[in-house]
């Protein structure tokens, strides 16, 4: 199965470890416990997965730390990128 | 429940005073760029000696000057050498680099040679063979012994970083760097421009206000000078490249970064190649290029490296030697010979990330009581200072 790897139990977000296809299943590994996910769209490798519901001007963590803020709903299983998340720093 | 993990030991040269050494150097110190032949003379005439150049040196004024007496002064006097000979063209820096290197490590035989009042190559190099043939007499009846990992001061330095870094290679430093500052050493990491977006955070993790004011102030000046030279470093971060690799902010791009130095406090900041006083995670003001870098992380007491390395770079220091750790499958291929720890299984399915930690881990171990490292091997080892002001 293609695989994902969160960096801290905190985190929202997990990074895929290769291109992730639409409806594809997703091993999500990192935390004490392995879990699968279904990506919604196409990840390329590198980029970040949704691991919860993410609201608009909600926090994206990612190393147990704030990556930046939601600018739309972010689904569980989809691509989080500039898209719809946006730095704190301005 | 799982049982807990012995803390590993390694075997070490145990010194007089101060933290053991994982090598038992017979180090030729270059004072300044014009003495390097000499030095590099030396280092082939006497099958011990280790020959460590440098650059600049020569008509430096204030700060600058003492950074360069410091870093060279503190390279001389690092814990992995047993014996120093600085070699300066003149009196006056032989003689100011050998006084750093005495105050550091008071035990350490240091002599000073300098080409002018000895009077040119021939009678330098002649003089200092002579010397380094007796101070290797000396270091021969070292012997090593266990030292625990505590005792440990490593460097954590991220150069050629691609995606596997932020993902596989930092954290996995990071995680080894935890169980050295858990045994009670410490991990030393720097790169200021690389902690520009994430410094706030890694501010909070300050021991106290002091630190946090200082990690602040160090992205700080780093900014204002990119935006004194008319570059927007923020807005400019992370990069198109970056973008395309999956960084979407440049709070995540620093973060990634500065994981490679674990997850606990701060407890001090140092300038280049200043020693800390303190014990766990220290921050060093220092600049990101990979041997400017381990310069000064070497002269700060880094007994060993942790180099993590996405597309891959050959480098390592002459005295701290400097672990190479790719999570990168291609780098681990088409740069075998340049990586020590090949943890890349984690990319594609093979390797556990706690595995990946205990093998590095055993790396360090294994580095530390004797064995080369890939940079050491092949001498792809280099040494610079980095400047405090302009060349005038």
């Amino acid at each position: 199965m293609s695989r994902a790897l969160v960096m801290h139990p905190k985190d929202n977000v997990a990074t895929v470890l290769e291109d992730i296809a639409p409806e594809q299943n997703v091993e999500v590994e990192g935390n004490e416990e392995t879990s699968t996910i279904t990506a919604t769209e196409a990840i390329p490798f590198g980029h970040k997965i949704a691991l919860r519901k993410i609201r608009p001007s909600a926090k994206v963590l990612k190393y147990g730390e704030v990556i930046g803020t939601a600018t739309k709903n972010i689904s569980t299983g989809s691509h989080v990128h500039v898209h719809n998340i946006k730095s704190t720093r301005g | 429940m799982a049982r807990k993990k012995a803390t590993p030991t390694f075997w070490g040269y145990r010194r007089p005073e101060g933290p053991p050494g994982g090598r038992n150097h017979l180090a030729i110190v270059s004072g300044m760029d014009n003495s390097n032949p000499i030095v590099r003379r030396i280092g082939s005439l006497v099958r011990d000696a280790t020959p460590v150049n440098t650059s600049f040196g020569r008509a430096l004024m204030g700060e600058d000057e003492a950074q360069h007496w410091r870093v060279m002064g503190h390279t001389a006097a690092h814990p992995n050498v047993g014996a120093a000979i600085i070699v300066s063209l003149e009196p006056k820096s032989a003689n100011a680099i050998a006084e750093v290197a005495a105050r550091t490590s008071p035990w350490m035989p240091i002599e000073a040679v300098n080409i002018q009042e000895i009077g040119g190559t021939l009678s330098t190099t002649s003089h200092a063979v002579e010397l380094a043939t007796k101070l290797s007499d000396h270091l021969a009846s070292a012997r090593r012994v266990r030292c625990e990992l505590g005792e440990l001061t490593i460097g954590a330095e991220c150069g050629g970083s691609d995606t596997t870094s932020g993902v596989i290679s930092n954290p996995v430093t990071g995680m080894v760097a935890d169980r050295v500052v858990e045994a009670g050493g410490s991990v030393i990491f720097s790169e200021t421009l690389e902690i520009v977006g994430a410094e706030h955070l890694l501010a909070r993790r300050a021991a106290d206000r002091k630190t946090g004011r200082r990690i602040i102030d160090s992205a700080k000046r780093a900014v204002d000078y990119a935006e004194s030279i008319g570059v927007d470093f923020i807005g400019s971060n992370p990069a198109p490249d970056n973008i395309r690799g999956g960084l979407s902010s440049i709070e995540e791009k620093s973060l990634g970064a500065i994981k490679k130095a674990g997850s606990h406090p701060i407890v001090e900041v140092v300038g280049v190649g200043e020693r800390p006083k303190k014990k766990g995670t220290i921050f060093a003001d220092a600049p990101c290029a990979g041997v400017e870098n381990i310069s000064s992380l070497a002269a700060s007491g880094a007994q060993a490296i942790v180099f993590s390395t996405g597309i891959g770079n050959p480098i390592g220091h002459p005295i701290s030697p400097t672990i190479k750790v790719t999570g990168n499958p291609r780098t681990a291929r088409t740069m075998a010979e340049n990586i020590d720890v090949d943890i890349s299984g984690v990319m594609e399915g093979t390797m556990r990330i706690d595995e990946a930690r205990d093998l590095l881990e055993n790396e360090l171990i294994s580095v530390m009581s004797g064995k080369l490292t890939t940079s050491e091997l092949l001498g792809e080892t280099e040494l610079t200072v980095s400047r405090a002001a302009l060349s005038l």
